[in-house]
């Protein structure tokens, strides 16, 4: 992957992008998204920006395509020690990485 | 289909009606001939419906094909299940580098061949078990193998993870953070945070740590533990160095206490401090090589500070840190000493390019002005990728002429981080 910007401008365009979804739409659709739904957005989008914010304070950037979904689980528990995350934090940093591999 | 076999239904109910309708007088000549005529169209239409099942047949997946399908999905679906939900997670990552050195009055050669294996356990969101088997050869051919961590991690609550084990030194950054050849930007530690300087390298013992938000963008960080603490060699009668590589014993009988408080105020900007106490003692003679044993307890502190931060394509950070070892009169060496050191780094990624700029600084000095150093660093990467680098460094070293500490090096590394 190319570079750092490139992440966080991707973070952050996803991030935009479910923010709007969940504030936007949901009047064209049948049926509106289900609180667990627009939960699991809001994770996502916090997990964008916390992952932006704290995954290259000690080393570069590394792209959520390195491992798959169950390889994230152990990586970001290894990190969270590392980075003095809380379990809450590192929680929403793996389900960004989960969804954006 | 469902639409032909309706079709199909209604035709045939028709033509049955027309076929048993009764041959009655009352019905008149021209009658017979229509409905005659409308049952020979009846029965073409019915035989090209029939036809057209027939080829819908033949098309579609039979039932025994619908369940292999069926069956596959389902074992894709398990196996799938499978890597997502076990209650044990096993990963192996770690990092694996070459390098080649070449130092004034001495003969180049390629001085690295490190295979640093990681493996990572996790126990549903429990518990985290965390090991690094550092293997490497060394300058005569032997197969050096060190366990450089193995930590339990327990997460205890939200903000508390309870530690222990061998785990890397929480007092201070640079080891505990930074040593990985794909994350240390140059292709050597900072002078005094290798083995044996003013920086403690691990910790045998138990604590905890974790971290807090605070506020929309703050974070806190934290780690106390308690452990063994290190031990002495001395030179004669004087001493010689720390050893905290972490021992599973504690010769001196008190333990160490120590910890990190980090505190990041806005994203990308970090500031930590450490601190730590208690008692060590000699428990080696470096010169001759003998074991001591009942040597007298002394004090150890430990006092640290660091700082990172992060804009655009800049990287900045530096790191304070000291180990100090009390005066002890029964000793075999009795005067104690300060090891301390510290470096600033700056580096830089030249976009849209892949390479980057390295510039380090870094004095360590010792009790023992053989062992004192200043360093300029200057080096070159290359990232082929986030975790896969190539490194170029220059050191402009200067220690006490006529010593290795004083001899300029140049050092190629490449490292990948898997
Ligand atoms: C406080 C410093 C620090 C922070 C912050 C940090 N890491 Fe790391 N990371 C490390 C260190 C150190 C290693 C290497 C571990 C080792 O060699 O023992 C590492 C290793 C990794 C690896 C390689 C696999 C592994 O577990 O060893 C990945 C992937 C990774 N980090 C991703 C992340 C992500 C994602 C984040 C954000 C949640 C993050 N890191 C934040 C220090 C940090």
């Amino acid at each position: 992957m190319s570079n750092q910007k490139y992440f966080a401008a991707r973070a952050a365009l996803i991030a935009a992008a479910l923010g709007a979804f969940s504030i936007g739409l949901p009047s064209a659709a049948a049926e509106k998204p289900s609180q667990k739904a627009q939960a699991n957005a809001a994770e996502f989008a916090r997990g964008a920006r916390l992952w932006a914010e704290n995954c290259n304070r000690c080393h570069n950037m590394r792209d959520p395509k390195d491992y798959r979904d169950e390889q994230w689980r152990p990586v970001i528990a290894h990190m969270r020690v590392r980075a003095g995350l809380s379990g809450d934090q590192a929680h929403a940093i793996l389900r960004f990485l989960q969804e954006s591999n | 289909m469902e639409l032909s076999n309706a079709t199909f239904a209604r035709t045939l109910i028709a033509a049955g009606m027309l076929l048993v309708l009764p041959d009655s007088a009352a019905i008149a000549d021209d009658g017979l001939g229509l409905l005659k005529r409308e049952v020979n169209e009846l029965r073409k239409e019915l035989a090209e419906v029939k036809a057209e099942l027939k080829q819908q047949r033949k098309q579609a997946a039979s039932k025994d094909e619908v369940s292999v399908v069926e069956n596959k999905v389902a074992r894709v679906e398990r196996q799938h299940g499978d890597w997502k939900d076990t209650n044990s997670t096993l990963h192996v990552a770690g990092y694996a580098d070459i390098g080649y050195a070449d130092a004034q009055n001495s003969t180049g050669s390629f001085n690295q061949a490190r295979f640093n294996p990681i493996f990572h356990f996790l126990y549903k969101d429990l518990l985290l078990l965390e090991a690094e088997a550092e293997t490497g050869i060394s300058s005569t051919g032997s197969t050096e193998f060190n366990l450089e961590y193995a930590t339990m991690d327990l997460f205890l609550t939200d903000n508390i993870t309870v530690f222990g084990g061998k785990f890397l030194s929480p007092m201070g950054y640079f080891r505990q953070n930074l040593h990985p050849s794909w994350i240390n930007k140059f292709p050597s530690a900072p002078i005094g945070f290798g083995h044996d300087g003013a920086a403690p390298e691990a910790g045998v013992g138990a604590g905890v740590r974790g971290g807090f938000g605070v506020g929309a963008r703050s974070q806190l960080n934290y780690a106390l533990y308690i452990g063994n603490g290190p031990e002495l060699a001395s030179d004669g009668s004087e001493l010689d160095g720390v050893k905290s590589g972490g021992f599973t014993r504690d010769a001196d009988g008190k333990k160490v206490i120590g910890g990190r408080l980090g505190i990041v105020p806005i994203p990308h900007l970090e500031f930590g401090v450490s601190a730590g106490g208690g008692k060590t003692s000699v428990t080696k003679d470096e010169g001759s090589g003998t074991a001591i044993v009942g040597d007298a307890a002394r004090d150890y502190t430990v006092l640290g500070a660091d700082f990172a931060y992060q804009r655009k394509q800049l990287d900045l950070r530096g790191e304070y840190i000291q180990q100090r070892v009390g005066d002890a009169s029964a000793s075999v060496a009795p005067r104690g000493g300060t090891w301390k050191t510290w470096y600033v780094q700056a580096a830089y990624r030249l976009l849209p390019t892949k390479w980057e700029g390295v510039l380090r600084y870094g004095d360590f000095d010792s009790p023992h002005d053989v062992q004192d150093q200043q360093q300029w660093g200057v080096g070159m990467n290359y990232l082929f990728g986030p975790n896969l680098i190539a490194k170029l460094g220059y050191e402009f070293n200067q220690g006490q002429s006529g010593t290795v500490a004083d001899d300029n090096r140049l050092l190629l590394q490449f490292s990948y981080g898997f």
